[in-house]
């Protein structure tokens, strides 16, 4: 682990660990809450969307991976409001600085790869406090999960889905 | 978060990342991405390009897990004791 920099894993789970975490927590997920009990749709799409990233954050190697331990302190924290909600709202903006942006735009790359870099940010969990470099890398290994993540998940559809 | 930030602009001033790394990790982001996976190097793609297909891919693939959950949460609601089996079974292989 502490030579960690020199060798980047970018190491994608199997898609059964992913599978297997996954349908784990569906079938926690019908246990606590039957599937065919009133409950709003809306929450149900929520928590099953929910349990999918978690578990792709899980099988990606829990909190090694920067994006993935993001994800799962955020998850963790969405999960706190559910169950209570007298958690104060910590609001987190992801708005750079004026100040920032004229610092980064200073830099020898071209201002707009910055500035796309800026928006990329947005979609990978934990972006926003990321150098560039490590940005991209993260941004690799989660663009690899994610789509094995729909893979899975595309499976798991048709294999549901009556014949 | 903001003392994070913080340290890592502070040693983006110590460890300097060469555009030859950067180069090096755009190549890699893009062999991923299938709007542009089929360019050659020849034709080469600017940097800002392949950042911006990245948002727009994993934008996509976000909206798929979406539209996958509700498939899911559908299916799961309506197929119930033959289905449970099925993933059970799955499950425990």
């Amino acid at each position: 682990m502490a030579s960690a920099n020199k060798t980047i894993n970018t190491d994608v789970p199997a898609k059964d660990i992913f599978a297997l975490h996954f349908l784990q927590s569906l079938s926690n997920l019908r246990i606590q809450n039957p599937l065919n009990s009133p409950e709003e749709t809306t929450d149900r799409v929520k928590k099953i969307k929910m349990a999918a990233y978690i578990s792709m954050a899980r099988a990606a190697g829990g909190t090694n991976r920067l994006w993935s331990r993001a994800l799962l302190r955020r998850a963790s924290k969405e999960n706190n409001k559910i169950n209570r909600f007298s958690r104060r709202k910590r609001k987190v903006t992801w708005q750079i600085s004026s100040e920032r942006r004229g610092r980064r735009s200073s830099n020898r790359r071209a201002p707009v790869v910055e500035e796309v870099a800026e928006r990329l940010r947005n979609f990978v969990p934990g972006g926003g406090g990321m150098e560039t470099s490590k940005l991209m890398e993260e941004t690799a290994h989660y663009i690899k999960c994610l789509s094995m993540q729909v893979k899975v998940m595309q499976c798991l559809v048709d294999g549901l889905s009556p014949k | 978060m903001s003392g994070r930030r913080s340290r890592s602009r502070q040693s983006s001033g110590t460890s300097r990342i060469t555009e030859d790394q950067i180069n090096d990790l755009i190549i890699k982001l893009q062999q991923l991405l299938p709007e542009l996976r089929e360019s050659r190097r020849s034709d080469k793609v600017s940097a800002a390009r392949v950042l911006q297909e990245t948002c727009n891919y994993i934008r996509n693939l976000h909206r798929e897990v979406d539209d996958l959950s509700e498939r899911l949460s559908e299916l799961l609601a309506n197929t119930d004791t033959a289905q449970a089996a099925l993933i059970r079974s799955l499950l425990t292989q």
